[in-house]
């Protein structure tokens, strides 16, 4: 009975320590009150290698278009040497993803590589942003929508898995929204006027996957890995 | 050695080692026939567990007795994982049926659908 009092006394005073950590955690969330709760283990709901299916025609400026045409999956691809894919190209691969809403951040964990995505709900781009693979992405809620806007590539990635290139010149803006439960769109504009010659758009659908863990994914396979430079 | 040679060397051997790549990162199905699928029985001589795909590579016979190697591709370890397989799930030396779609180049390659094993027993490689 004493024993039982002794730890009673402990776990209050435990409880009391670790309460203020929460209430300062939610008061600080990223994600405000009623706004959509994004967590959870996302997978793609159909795989789209190429952002331009058959048939149509993406709108290259003459550089791009001859870039397009020396890109080969087998050989070229910058993610045969297990390089980070880049925005958008890591949205749409075919293995989940794991969204966590934290102070200050959205994370989205990619299996794809374990690569961990941040988004800063609560800052604008930093001046003078040196170029990245995955750039610098900033977002905002619009009622249930995450509004991420993403800039500072470097010039390295593929916008998909087939070859369209860009340039640094490359903006990404996303709108995230829970269509329902079990479902997330991500609806994409890519604008890169170095590359393009007007903007264009590309949407991918998830489902959650309940009872999912990341796994690890080293990207082990070297025999296919290269390196160009 | 000079740069220069050692990136020759490191060129030729990176060929070499791409031209016998079975196929690329992830990629589309368009590479295989989705229309058919091809069943080979034989036997296991290596399962690569890797990422971003995993092969069983078999032996079998073809019509004139000849040893005919072929390659199944699956999806990364992960996403197998999701669906009951593991680093040993098959073994050299396991006689298995290999069901999939057949490369469209001609090439002893297939994008597995599922295998069955030597009891009959079938385990699909189907991850979505």
């Amino acid at each position: 009975m004493r024993n039982h009092l002794k730890y009673s006394i402990v776990a209050g005073a435990a409880l009391l320590f670790i309460l203020p950590a929460i209430f300062a955690q939610t008061a600080n969330s990223s994600k405000p009150a009623g706004a959509p709760d994004l967590t959870g283990v996302w997978m793609i709901d159909h795989f789209q290698p190429a952002l331009f299916p058959k048939g149509t025609t993406p709108p290259f400026t003459p550089w791009a278009e001859a870039e397009f045409k020396k890109a080969d999956t087998k050989v070229n691809d910058p993610n045969l040497a297990c390089l980070p894919h880049g925005i958008p190209r890591l949205m749409f691969v075919p293995l989940p993803m794991e969204i966590f809403q934290v102070p200050d951040k959205v994370l989205m964990y990619q299996e794809a590589g374990n690569q961990l995505r941040q988004i800063h709900m609560n800052r604008d781009h930093k001046k003078d942003l040196d170029p990245t693979y995955n750039g610098d992405s900033v977002g905002k809620w619009e009622g249930d929508t995450l509004v991420v806007d993403t800039i500072g590539f470097n010039d390295v990635t593929w916008l998909d898995h087939v070859g369209l290139p860009h340039t640094e010149a490359l903006h990404v803006v996303e709108r995230i929204h829970r269509a329902d439960h079990n479902t997330l769109v991500d609806d994409f504009t890519i604008e890169d006027s170095k590359a393009y010659t007007k903007l264009w758009t590309a949407s991918q659908t998830y489902h959650l996957k309940p009872g999912w863990e990341i796994a690890e994914y080293v990207c082990d396979n070297n025999k296919y890995v290269y390196h160009e430079k | 050695m000079t740069t220069k040679r050692f990136l020759c060397l490191f060129a030729i051997a990176a060929g070499l080692i791409l031209a016998s790549s079975p196929a690329s990162a992830h990629h589309s199905t368009a590479e295989y026939d989705m229309t058919a699928l091809t069943a080979i029985k034989g036997t296991v001589t290596q399962f690569e567990w890797s990422n971003p795909h995993a092969y069983i590579h078999i032996e079998t016979k073809d019509d004139k007795g000849n040893t005919v190697e072929w390659v199944a591709e699956l999806a990364s370890i992960g996403m197998l994982s999701r669906v009951n397989w593991k680093r040993d799930t098959v073994k050299p030396g396991d006689e298995i049926t290999i069901y999939g779609n057949r490369a469209k180049n001609g090439k002893n390659l297939m994008r597995l659908d599922k295998i069955a094993f030597a009891n009959g027993q079938e385990l699909s490689a189907n991850v979505r």
